[in-house]
């Protein structure tokens, strides 16, 4: 395997948790959808 | 700040000074000098990522923008994880498919060498000028806080960086930043555990945060949208969004960071860490000023918290009157204090109509001593144009409330984030001083030894520029806020000129330069002529940049010949 070739099959290596980067990419965001959530509820609760 | 204090500062210090060179010593080439040897794994990228972004001004300025203003800060980091995402699907292969040193090494291949040079010469000159400030900014308020001249803290912290950054490198900065890191965390969550601890035996966590939230410092989300305001749930979203994209796609002092990761995966891993954290963390930040806050509603504040304005107003000319607005803020705030009881009171029994009378009574009690503090605030404007305590807010609680031990590990945390995103940027500099400048413009083809060493002496060049600057910026006055602001003038543009090298594969270097001189024109527009709200100049240029690109490509006849 040529460098770059290693390069291009090391860019496609799934990531070790999660089975691929789309999932991972989509936890990240509904973490940030879920946080979103949550912190309305606590201005809600505190106000 | 008691012995054991110092004995912890200095511990700390030179434990940290020791370990960055003791990493470091085994720098042996350019490779490693610039990018560790693209060895690094994710969590050492993470908290480098982290550490970069939070500098001391971060852990001081954000609880004290919570005390005063709320928590609605935090809404700026909501376009963070996905900019994390963007990037991670786009520039992080990119970049390491190119082994590039530096993020503008990339724009030559894709456009030419003049937009590659306009990129690294606006790095250079604003990096340059901003690390100079970073320095500076949180040395004013450690040597208010702890009595010392203010060139000493500049010297301890520059002196510091520049032994193990030009020693070690890159290398050296991503171990320190992630020991720095975990430690400024473990200070910000002791100082966390100590206010809750040192709160009225009689008043429990929640019944204070209860309180902190009827004064309305919990206010963490607001969709209401308005694009004259930055913290809300829209600008977040989306200048927050480009903001991130920009800072973290196109500054060297953060794509140096990702570069050390030794595969794509680990240096994705490291930035999707950092989105999937950042925004917790600095809700834990504004969080902890909240509670300072919610402290202060059963423990007598200072009428302002600059120790050293605080004094001179007492001495002044107005002295007898300063005094006199001291003890009725005093009073003030006793009659606070009662209606906080009060309405905490009532919430334990239940009774929701005594809640609402008290919390009435709470609001304008609070009326009362902000109304007593703005006239103190006005005698300190005669001898300062633009007083401001915020800063000083969290330091002066942990120095008169922190037990022995913990005053020093809390400072030491502020010295280590002060450092951390300094030594990063000397990095950061360093790198495109060599690469983008010296290398490919002055000295194309000398051996890697020559590029090694003079990385090295970049490094150095760049920590004397930034101590010098941070001496004299006290009296540059306005500038120092200038150089602040320019920043947020550029970074759209530099996104845009990155996006349409990622997305825009048919557009060459002559549409990218007019596009860019387009968006930057659209930005000084709406900074000079408009109130929109900062974080939305990060949209407005790059997306000026890019559509004006795409006009002016077909025009340039360069899309045919490539």
């Amino acid at each position: 395997m040529t460098d770059e070739a290693r390069k291009h099959s090391q860019a496609e290596e799934p990531p070790p948790i999660g089975g691929s980067w789309k999932t991972l990419y989509a936890v990240v965001l509904l973490t940030l959808a879920v946080l979103v959530v949550l912190f309305h509820l606590f201005t809600r609760a505190f106000r | 700040m008691r012995p054991l204090d110092w004995a912890v500062l200095l511990a700390a210090m030179v434990g940290i000074v020791a370990y960055g060179v003791w990493k470091g010593r085994r720098t042996r080439d350019l490779d490693d000098f610039l990018v560790a040897d693209r060895r690094m794994r994710w969590h050492h990228v993470a908290l480098s990522i982290m550490a970069t972004q939070a500098s001391a001004v971060t852990f001081l300025a954000t609880p004290g923008q919570a005390f005063a203003d709320g928590m609605r800060f935090v809404q700026v980091y909501f376009g963070l994880p996905v900019a994390m995402v963007i990037l991670s699907v786009t520039a992080v292969p990119l970049y390491h498919r190119l082994k590039v040193y530096t993020a503008y090494e990339y724009l030559e291949g894709r456009f030419d060498l003049k937009t590659r040079t306009l990129a690294a010469l606006l790095f250079l000159a604003l990096r340059g000028l901003s690390t100079g400030v970073s320095l500076y900014a949180p040395s004013v308020i450690l040597s208010v806080i702890m009595g010392w001249d203010i060139r000493v803290v500049i010297l301890i912290i520059g002196g510091a960086v520049m032994l193990y950054a030009s020693m070690g490198g890159a290398r050296a900065v991503d171990n320190t930043n992630f020991l720095q890191f975990l430690i400024i965390m473990g200070g910000m969550f002791v100082a966390f555990f100590t206010i809750v601890r040192l709160l009225p035996a009689d008043v429990s966590f929640l019944e204070a945060t209860h309180v902190a939230g009827r004064l309305g410092r919990l206010n963490a989300v607001d969709f209401s949208f308005d694009i004259t305001n930055q913290y809300n749930f829209w600008s977040g979203l989306v200048g927050g969004c480009f903001l991130a994209l920009a800072y973290f796609g196109t500054d060297q002092s953060q794509v140096q960071r990702y570069l050390t990761g030794e595969s794509v995966t680990q240096s994705r891993l490291g930035l999707l860490f950092n989105g999937m954290v950042k925004v917790q963390m600095q809700f834990f930040i504004l969080f902890l000023g909240a509670m300072v806050f919610a402290f202060y509603q059963f423990t007598q504040p200072p009428v302002f918290f600059n120790p050293v304005q605080l004094e001179r107003a007492r001495e002044g000319a107005q002295g007898t009157q300063f005094r006199a607005l001291e003890a009725e803020h005093a009073a003030a705030f006793e009659e606070k204090q009662r209606a906080a009881r009060a309405y905490v009171g009532a919430l334990r029994a239940g009774d929701d109509g005594a809640a609402d009378a008290a919390s009435r009574e709470l609001l304008s009690a609070q009326e009362r001593a902000n109304g007593v503090r703005a006239s103190a605030v006005e005698v300190i404007r005669e001898f300062d144009k633009k007083p401001n305590d915020t800063n000083y807010v969290f330091l002066s609680f942990v120095t008169h409330y922190m037990p022995a031990g913990l005053v020093g590990l809390v400072l030491a945390a502020v010295f280590f984030a002060s450092m951390s995103s300094t030594a990063s940027e000397w990095s950061a500099l360093a790198a495109t001083t060599v690469v983008d400048i010296q290398r490919r413009l002055l000295k194309r083809d000398a051996s890697d030894r020559f590029y090694f060493v003079s990385s090295k002496l970049a490094t150095v060049f760049w920590g004397l520029f930034a101590v010098a600057f941070a001496q004299y910026a006290g009296q540059l006055g306005s500038l120092v806020e200038a150089v602040n602001r320019l920043g947020s003038l550029f970074y759209g543009t530099l996104l845009g000129i990155f996006l349409l090298g990622f997305y825009f594969k048919r557009v060459r270097g002559t549409a990218a330069f007019c596009g860019a001189i387009a968006g930057e024109a659209a930005v000084l527009y709406c900074f000079f002529y408009t109130s929109l709200a900062f974080l939305w100049y990060n949209v407005v240029g790059a997306l000026v940049v890019v559509a004006a690109a795409l006009l002016v490509n077909p025009l340039t006849g360069e899309e045919k010949k490539n």
